[in-house]
C-alpha cells in the first residue's frame, strides 16, 4: 500500500495558522480583561482606587502641589487639591480650600464659593452653596468666643445662625474672630494623604478598561488592539473559506469512494 | 538618566490617557437662577430637612444608596417646594432642581452636569417626560419615562431624584404649610 502523499498546506491555512497562533494571547487576554469589566460592579472594581505607585506613574498622576491643613478639635482638616481629607481620610471634594473650624459636633469647612458641615466622622452633613454674597468669595472661617461661626468675604464679617442654615452681616465692625489658621500636618498624615490624593478617580475599573481597549498603553496600543481587531476578521473570514474548501474535498473524496 | 527618560515616558504615555479622567461640568442653569424662577417672587428662607431613622432607610431604598448628605435644604412656599438634588449617573454627580407642587412635579431642570456623556437628559424633551409626574401608594414614580439610548444611568438617576424629591416633599409638610 501506498503512502499518501502529504499536500501542502495552502498560503490562506499557513497564513491562517499562523495568525490565529499569533493572536492567542491577545485573545485569551481580551475574554478574561472583557469578563472582569462585566462584573466589575459586582466585584467592586469601580469602587477601589489604584494606590499602587507604578501604576499611578503611569497615569501621569503627580502628588498634590501643597497640602493645607487646619487643626479641627483632635483631628486634621487638609485640602489636597480640591479634595478634602479628614486625618488621611478622603471626605469629599471643596474648590479653593480656606479654612475650617470646628462647632460643636459639626465641623465647618469654607471654600471660596462653598461651605461643608461634616460631622466629626467626616459623613458630609450638606453641602451650601455661598448665596449670600456669591459676587464676594470667602476669604477666612474662624470662630466668636461664644462659638458662633464667622466668615470674612471682602472687608465684610458674616456670622451663621444657630443651626448654620442662614448667615447674615455683622454690623459690629469691632467683633474680632479667632481665624482659623493653617499649620504644619504631620508626616505619616502627609505621606497617607499623598497617596490617596494620586489614586484619586483612577480606579481599578478604569485600569481594566485602558488595558481591554489598548488606551493603558497610549495612541500606538490603540493601534495595535485595531490591528488585532483586523486579524481577528481576518481569522472568521479565512476560517469560514478553509471550512467551506474542506466539505468541498470530502465530498469529492466521498463522491470517488462510492464510484471506485 | 536612563531611569529620568523612562519616567518622561510613562508620563507622556500615561497623559495620553488623562483625558479620560478628566470631565467638564455643564452648568445650564445656577441654583439662584432656579431659585428665582421657582418662587416669582424672591425665594423663601430655606429649611432643612434631615435624613435619619425611617426617612433615611426610605431614601436609601428610593436611590438605591444613602444620600451622600446627612440633611437637606429645602425652599418652601405652600403648596410649592423646591429641591436641589445631586445623583451620581456613572461617575460623576448631576445637579437636578426639582420644583414641587401639591404632590406633583411641576418642572424638573438639570442644573449641572458632569458627565462626559449622555447629557441629553439635560434637554427639555426629555425633562418635560416628569412634569405632572407623582408618587403611586408604593412611593414609586406614576409615570414612565422613556429611556435615551446611550444615557441610560443618566435617566435612572434623574427618575431617583424625581421620586426622592416628591417623597421629601411630602415629608416636609409643604403641601399642607406645616
Amino acid at each position: 500500500m501506498m503512502a499518501r502523499k502529504k499536500r501542502p498546506a495552502s498560503a490562506t491555512r499557513r497564513l491562517h495558522r499562523s495568525l490565529g497562533a499569533g493572536s492567542a494571547v491577545f485573545v485569551i487576554f481580551l475574554v478574561l480583561s472583557g469578563l472582569v469589566i462585566n462584573h466589575s460592579n459586582f466585584l467592586g472594581l469601580d469602587q477601589k482606587p489604584v494606590s499602587q505607585g507604578i501604576l499611578l506613574d503611569w497615569y501621569g498622576l503627580e502628588k498634590p502641589q501643597s497640602v493645607l491643613s487646619f487643626r479641627v478639635a483632635d483631628q486634621w482638616l487638609s485640602f489636597a487639591g480640591s479634595q478634602v481629607f479628614l486625618d488621611e481620610k478622603p471626605v469629599t471634594n471643596l474648590s479653593n480650600g480656606v479654612g475650617a473650624v470646628p462647632a460643636g459636633d459639626i465641623l465647618v469647612v469654607a471654600g471660596a464659593d462653598e461651605l461643608l458641615l461634616l460631622d466629626n466622622s467626616g459623613q458630609l452633613i450638606e453641602r451650601q452653596s455661598w448665596e449670600a454674597a456669591p459676587e464676594d468669595p470667602i476669604m477666612s472661617i474662624g470662630l466668636l468666643p461664644d462659638g458662633t461661626v464667622s466668615l470674612k468675604t471682602g472687608q465684610q464679617l458674616w456670622l451663621s445662625d444657630r443651626d448654620f442654615i442662614q448667615w447674615t452681616k455683622a454690623d459690629n465692625t469691632s467683633i474680632q474672630p479667632d481665624w482659623a489658621h493653617s499649620e504644619a500636618l504631620p508626616e505619616n498624615l502627609v505621606q497617607a494623604i499623598s497617596l490617596s490624593y494620586r489614586g484619586h478617580g483612577l480606579n481599578f475599573e478604569r485600569v481594566l478598561l485602558d488595558l481591554h481597549s489598548g488606551r493603558f498603553f497610549g495612541p500606538i496600543g490603540v493601534l495595535v488592539y485595531d490591528l488585532v481587531a483586523l486579524v481577528l476578521g481576518f481569522l472568521a473570514v479565512s476560517g469560514l473559506i478553509l471550512w467551506f474548501k474542506s466539505r468541498g474535498n470530502g465530498k469529492r473524496k466521498n463522491g470517488r469512494a462510492k464510484h471506485g | 538618566m536612563l531611569t529620568s527618560v523612562f519616567k518622561k515616558a510613562l508620563g507622556l504615555i500615561g497623559l495620553c490617557s488623562l483625558p479620560l479622567l478628566l470631565q467638564a461640568a455643564t452648568v445650564y442653569e445656577t441654583q439662584a437662577d432656579f431659585l428665582s424662577r421657582a418662587f416669582s417672587s424672591s425665594p423663601p428662607d430655606p429649611g432643612v430637612i434631615w435624613l435619619s431613622g425611617e426617612r433615611k432607610a426610605t431614601v436609601h431604598d428610593l436611590l438605591g444608596h444613602d444620600y451622600p448628605a446627612l440633611r437637606l435644604r429645602y425652599w418652601c412656599q405652600t403648596p410649592r417646594s423646591a429641591w436641589v438634588l445631586e445623583e451620581v449617573g456613572k461617575e460623576q454627580p448631576i445637579t437636578v432642581g426639582i420644583i414641587v407642587e401639591n404632590s406633583y412635579i411641576k418642572n424638573l431642570k438639570v442644573l449641572t452636569y458632569r458627565e462626559n456623556r449622555g447629557g441629553e437628559v439635560a434637554n427639555a424633551a426629555f425633562t418635560d417626560q416628569f412634569h405632572r409626574a407623582s408618587l403611586d401608594e408604593n412611593t414609586r414614580l406614576d409615570t414612565t419615562i422613556d429611556g435615551i439610548s446611550g444615557a441610560t444611568l443618566s435617566v435612572r438617576a434623574l427618575t431617583r431624584l424625581a421620586n426622592l424629591a416628591l417623597y421629601l416633599h411630602g415629608e416636609s409638610g409643604c403641601n399642607d404649610g406645616a
